[in-house]
């Protein structure tokens, strides 16, 4: 599980059946200094990532996302996310030691 | 299993119901000298790890959703172990 951040939401006009009723978050994942409390623009290096989301999470929360296949574990049919939203945070701590 | 050092907890109220009730803590990957390698990535903690100690997490999903007790959990990282001691 990673933590990222909402930056925006994907809507979709066509899609495979598995898809329909799906809200899907774009998330950008969190470099360690923003985990400590650095501002989250402008955003961290590395890819975004299409999240899948039944929790609700909106623009400018942080999530707990998981990939690989354990992100269609939840499903009842097979489905073909990479990409679940675990967790809504509300709070991190983050303290790595000095000079790591 | 990767070996990695505890660096910070997150709380979250709405999450997977897997997830409810289970202390999640951030970890930091190690390399062979106990540097930080890669980003932080988030374990489930059955066993309370302290800042900073080091703890050995499995990386497959199946122990981890027998630990949350159900099978259709995301969840994937759980922490197996809080080693003492690493020795080259």
């Amino acid at each position: 599980m990673r933590l990222g951040n909402v930056i925006g939401r994907v809507t979709l006009s066509q899609q495979d059946a598995a898809y329909s009723g799906a809200r899907f978050l774009l998330v950008q994942p969190l470099s360690p200094a923003q985990m400590g409390g650095a501002p989250l623009s402008p955003l961290a290096k590395g890819s975004t990532v299409v999240v899948y989301d039944n929790l609700g999470a909106g623009p400018g929360q942080i999530i707990g996302f998981t990939e690989g296949a354990e992100a269609s574990a939840p499903f009842e049919q097979p489905t073909p996310v990479d990409a679940f939203n675990a967790a809504i945070v509300d709070r991190i701590f983050y303290n790595p030691p000095a000079g790591a | 299993m990767i070996e990695a050092r505890v660096d910070g907890m997150i709380i979250a109220t709405v999450c997977h119901p897997s997830l409810r009730g289970c202390r999640t803590v951030i970890c930091q990957p190690l390399d062979e000298h106990g540097r930080a390698e890669g980003p932080p990535v988030l374990a489930v903690d059955p066993y309370g790890a302290g800042e900073h100690q080091t703890v050995i997490i499995s990386t497959d999903g199946s122990k981890t959703r027998d630990y949350v007790g159900d099978p259709k959990s995301p969840l994937r990282n759980l922490i197996l172990a809080v080693s003492d001691e690493v020795r080259d």
